[in-house]
């Protein structure tokens, strides 16, 4: 009876623990001007401390967001390079030629894992400024983390057949054609950003579960904080994540939570170093 | 004739009777046309609550009444419902964010036609109206009382005690279980009451029963400018996806680019709300639901927070909208114009770009603001004044008699 009651206790104690303790990468975080006073970097690192973020792939409009973050928490922040000098830019960066020259002096100035987030859609992928954007993609080895649809995605593996490419919000495809893609293209990771199909009420959705077995080492968590008030939803964010992912056995939870990020983000990135 | 000839036609009619210059005649086509006649009859039949049994029960509105004004439902006798829900303010306050023993964050809501409502509150925390009465009466920083005192102001008062027997009967000895009973009843019977706060009709619906009827002669006597602002709000402007229907509310929670930090922290609206939704012993899932067929719970059984709700708030209506400024969830906007302006020159980076697709900077001119501005003013009835102080009126003195 003591060794039962040990038992129950000692899992009791543990099960609580795995889901409260389980580190989270966000992929998916953004630290736009007008974030900065109202979360100034101490704050951000600290919110992103408490949530339990182990790692947090950062971009923002304009770049300057992610290094004074990555300046103040270099184990937590991996930067990526935005192509936007403010959030406006979103439906006009393709067409505009001096974002070329914005993209290039900060890749020279700064280190960086990946370009994005970036909108791009449809034919606009195969403009000249996305163009140069993917050779400046391929000349540093980065990954590119792109918000598009799959006409514009397949654009840019065509552009570069060997490109790493995040997929953001999994371009809010439904599960079979995310499937699709991933069979199709080896170097496709799916960001989870700002979607809640696949997790509510801590319970993973029968069709994205086949996607998750299928691709245990494709797909990451990611908060998306597109304004400054929802970096006071990372926490919840987290806390959501831990919840549906203890719906999954314990080694694809952790990879989804966060050893996918390691591997496939901040491994190349620690490399560059 | 089909109901699309008929909208045609009232189109077409419409089109005739603009009176003045040719450059300011008002041509609606047909699916402002259809989207016009959609934001009425009104009033509309009577709402009955199944989830609250003395919903329209003369006896209970009575109670509502006399309780909606008792200020001794606070401790310390200091604030009422209607000490933020003015008759006289289109039950609300006037202020930007409301107070009441506290300083609060949001803006007062007006309860004009908040029966309507499928979720109540700026973040639809409660899922009926009787629930959503409980809220402030034990929120710390509202009323700040509890079950206890609520069943005993109730049980001292003479006057309170025979209009609560008289649509409840006889609370109880006091007990836990039976002062929580008479919380939620008192709730009931301010529901009841707060459900006959109905608008009566407008220069508005004036001019859509006309364009319906195809009566020209009475639709050429709705201004001008009103014509133009509603053409906007039917057409380019989108308006009227979220502002839809005889109440001028689509009843859901959006993001309309409006900052929502609050001092050490964030409000956050939708999100926030179904939590504390399900987690409270109130809502339509728990035993005092009065609906026996569980048909009213459904909508709380199958709510689930999503991320894009964080910083959503819900879709006021807009009858009497001129009558409650300021406006937004919490207050940021003086003044009518300024809630057109926001719109004209809606922010598109603070919403997300799989969010809020309707929402595109409207860019008005100044006079189509104007009258976007003249087309929300067309939307208060005249008598409402009148018709709020009718109905906070003193309450009749209870007839019957209490054991007591």
């Amino acid at each position: 009876m003591p060794r039962l009651l040990s038992a129950l206790l000692l899992a009791g104690a543990c099960m609580p623990a795995l889901a409260a303790e389980l580190p989270i990468f966000d992929a998916h975080i953004h630290y736009s001007h007008d974030a900065w006073e109202s979360v100034p970097p101490k704050e951000a690192i600290a919110i992103l401390r408490k949530a339990g973020v182990k790692r947090a792939l950062v971009s923002s409009s304009n770049d300057e967001g992610t290094q004074n973050l990555y300046a103040e928490a270099p184990d937590i922040i991996v930067p990526e390079l935005r192509p936007y000098r403010s959030r406006s830019e979103i439906g006009t960066w393709a067409r505009d030629e001096t974002v070329i020259q914005y993209l290039e002096q900060r890749l020279a100035k700064y280190r960086f894992v990946a370009i994005g987030e970036f909108h791009l859609y449809g034919a606009d992928a195969d403009l000249p400024v996305p163009r140069r954007m993917v050779e400046l993609a391929k000349q540093y080895g980065l990954m590119l983390h792109a918000h598009s649809d799959v006409d514009a995605l397949e654009r840019l593996f065509r552009q570069w057949p060997e490109a790493r490419i995040l997929w953001a919000h999994s371009g809010f495809e439904q599960p079979a054609k995310v499937r699709e893609m991933l069979r199709k293209h080896r170097n496709l990771w799916s960001d989870l950003a700002f979607r809640s199909d696949h997790g509510g009420g801590g319970e993973v959705a029968p069709e994205w579960r086949e996607a998750f077995v299928e691709f245990p080492d494709r797909f990451l968590v990611g908060t998306d904080s597109f304004t400054p008030e929802r970096w006071h939803y990372i926490g919840e964010h987290a806390r959501w994540s831990r919840a549906w992912l203890a719906d999954l056995p314990k080694d694809l939870a952790e990879k989804i939570g966060w050893k996918n990020g390691e591997a496939a983000i901040f491994e190349p990135f620690s490399k560059r170093r | 004739m089909s109901q699309m000839s008929r909208w045609i036609a009232a189109a077409m009619v419409l089109a005739a009777v603009a009176p003045a210059a040719a450059d300011e005649a008002v041509r609606f086509d047909e699916n402002e046309t259809a989207m016009i006649l959609r934001h009425g009859p009104w009033p509309q039949p009577p709402v009955r609550d199944p989830s609250n049994r003395v919903s329209g029960n003369p006896a209970a509105i009575a109670l509502g009444r006399a309780l909606f004004f008792e200020r001794r439902l606070s401790p310390g006798g200091v604030v009422s419902c209607a000490h933020c829900h003015a008759a006289s303010r289109s039950w609300t306050d006037a202020r930007a964010q409301a107070a009441g023993i506290g300083e609060l964050v949001r803006n007062t809501p007006s309860l004009w036609n908040v029966g309507r409502n499928r979720w109540f509150g700026w973040d639809g925390g409660s899922d009926s109206l009787w629930s959503f009465a409980i809220r402030p009466i034990l929120h710390p920083a509202e009323m700040g009382a509890d079950a206890g005192h609520v069943a005993l102001s109730l049980r001292a008062d003479r006057q309170l005690a025979c209009l609560y027997e008289g649509a409840f009967g006889l609370p109880g000895n006091r007990s836990p279980a039976n002062d929580e009973r008479v919380l939620v009843n008192a709730a009931k019977a301010l529901a009841a009451y707060v459900e006959t706060f109905v608008s009566g009709r407008t220069p508005f619906d004036d001019f859509r029963d006309a364009l319906e009827r195809g009566d020209a002669a009475s639709a050429a006597r709705y201004p001008l400018e009103a014509q133009r602002g509603l053409k906007i709000f039917a057409g380019r402007g989108n308006c009227a996806m979220c502002h839809f229907g005889p109440n001028f509310s689509n009843g859901e929670f959006h993001d309309t680019g409006i900052p929502f930090f609050v001092k050490g922290g964030v409000d956050p609206g939708r999100h926030a709300g179904i939590q504390r939704l399900g987690a409270d012993r109130f809502n339509l899932l728990g035993n005092y639901n009065d609906d026996r067929s569980g048909d009213s719970a459904t909508k709380t059984r199958h709510v689930d927070a999503q991320h894009r709700n964080f910083g959503e708030f819900k879709t006021p209506s807009l009858r009497n909208v001129e009558l409650s400024a300021p406006y937004m969830h919490n207050g940021r906007f003086a003044t009518l114009r300024e809630v057109v302006l926001h719109y004209s020159e809606i922010r598109a980076d603070r919403l997300h770009s799989d969010g809020e697709a309707l929402l595109k900077p409207l860019k008005l001119s100044p006079r189509e603001a104007d009258d976007l501005v003249a087309f929300l003013r067309s939307l208060t009835d005249p008598q409402a004044e009148q018709t709020a102080l009718a109905l906070s009126g003193i309450p009749n003195r209870c007839a019957g008699s209490t054991s007591r």
